[in-house]
């Protein structure tokens, strides 16, 4: 399977900045300063089991609700 | 705002000197920075008696910063007005290096502000957060504030004079060590927050693949040692990569944004850094530039963008500090604060949005 950590992604910063670009960039900063950077994930990347790990703690973090 | 300083050794004095500086100013927050040669536990509780209807909260530093100088041994103070600081609310966190547990502070911001930290304005809230510069957990703090809310934290790490031996964060009368203050501030009036590192990213790239996260200690890069693969970037023998770290740390990029991690020393076939790298992080080389020049293109930016600066908070690396030292440019960088209130110190390390090193983040005030 693939395209599960993109749309986990994509989830966390839409949630989180609701539209807002300024936030959407923070969002995203936040995350490459966790470990995951966005874009190096598309579409098409597998659905590795230790970034869907990774990426379901920092929504619980995040106070993020995940339905993937 | 206004930004005042002393340097009588004595904290009685040097309180006394800034308290008289400050006569008829009425402020609602004072914030300070300070020499180590203070006695912090007195220096907390003589602040908070002496402003009385303000909240006070600072840090121990590794050198001060006030409007257009770079001072030692001295007691930096910045006073805000109800113009600029409309609420405030200060909190501790302690034991950082063990639990850090955030969320009791932010429960207090909660009911101080009457809104839930994560809904604040950005625009209208912002944070500042000291933190004990040898907890070694500035990055796990940061990470927990990043967490609960968006609205920007700036601030720094406590220093010694490079003695590495204590360092203290203040809050009203407290003078803690192993913690971290958080101010939170509605702010009154516009801000910026400015963010400059004088390093460009060079395209070589170095992927942490063994690392020590808790001792910031990266054991490989891209499956080598850590030392053997950064000298090769560099491109000099690994006998020599200490000559290289000021001038080339490495950097996490985030979009076209570099948060800077400082090598601080060779540990066997390792390297420690000022700030953690995660295993699985790619970093980039980076080269330095001109530190006084970036500096001062960064804040003409800000300016530029709010039209004015009546004020800046400065918080600059102690790395960057040195670098200026050596390069004879003291006198130039603390001519850059010299034409607005400004109050700093020389860092143990920087906060915004994570941890970082050889940076200057700053809040600008409109």
């Amino acid at each position: 399977m693939a395209g599960k950590i993109k749309k986990m992604i994509d989830t966390i910063i839409s949630t989180r900045a609701q539209g807002d670009p300024v936030l959407e960039k923070t969002i995203k900063t936040k995350l490459v300063l966790k470990g995951i950077n966005p874009d190096s994930y598309g579409p098409s990347s597998p659905d590795d089991p230790a970034v869907i790990e990774k990426l379901t703690a920092i929504a619980r973090d995040f106070n993020v609700n995940l339905k993937i | 705002m206004k930004a005042v300083f002393s340097t009588k050794p004595s904290v009685k004095e040097a309180v006394s000197d800034i308290k008289s500086q400050l006569a008829g100013y009425e402020a609602r927050a004072v914030l300070y920075f300070a020499s180590p040669t203070y006695d912090f536990e007195e220096l907390a509780g003589t602040m908070e008696n002496s402003f009385a209807t303000a909240s006070t909260f600072g840090c121990s530093t590794a050198g001060e910063i006030v409007s257009g100088r770079l001072l030692k041994n001295s007691l930096v103070a910045m006073a805000f007005g109800r113009d600029t600081v409309e609420d405030i609310a200060v909190e501790t966190v302690e034991d950082i290096s063990g639990a850090c547990d955030v969320k009791k502070a932010f429960s207090a911001f909660e009911k101080h502000f009457g809104e839930q930290p994560q809904k604040m304005d950005y625009r209208k809230y912002l944070g500042i957060v000291l933190a004990d510069g040898l907890s070694m957990a500035e990055e796990k703090l940061i990470e927990k504030i990043g967490d609960l809310t968006d609205v920007p934290f700036v601030g720094g790490s406590a220093g010694d004079n490079l003695e590495f031996k204590k360092t203290y964060v203040c809050a009203g009368p407290k003078a803690l060590s192993n913690a971290a203050v958080l101010a939170l501030i509605k702010a009154g009036r516009e801000f910026e927050i400015i963010k400059t590192q004088s390093f460009d990213a060079l395209n070589k790239k170095l992927l942490a693949t063994k690392v020590d996260e808790s001792k910031r200690v990266v054991l490989e890069f891209n499956n080598r040692p850590a030392v053997e693969a950064y000298a090769l970037a560099v491109g000099v023998p690994p006998s020599e990569v200490q000559h290289f770290f000021m001038t080339h740390p490495v950097g996490v990029l985030a979009g076209d944004d570099i948060y800077v991690r400082s090598p601080r020393q060779v540990e066997g076939k390792g390297l420690a850094f000022y700030c953690s790298i995660l295993e699985g992080m790619e970093v980039n080389l980076l080269q330095d530039r001109d530190i006084v020049g970036d500096t001062w293109y960064a804040i003409k930016a800000a300016k530029k963008k709010m039209g004015r600066i009546s004020g800046l908070v400065v918080f600059n690396c102690i790395l960057r500090t040195l670098a200026l030292e050596k390069n004879g440019e003291t006198g130039a960088y603390g001519g850059l604060f010299a034409d607005v209130p400004s109050v700093g110190f020389s860092t143990y390390g920087e906060a915004y949005n994570g941890h970082i090193n050889q940076t200057a983040t700053m809040i600008a005030f409109k």
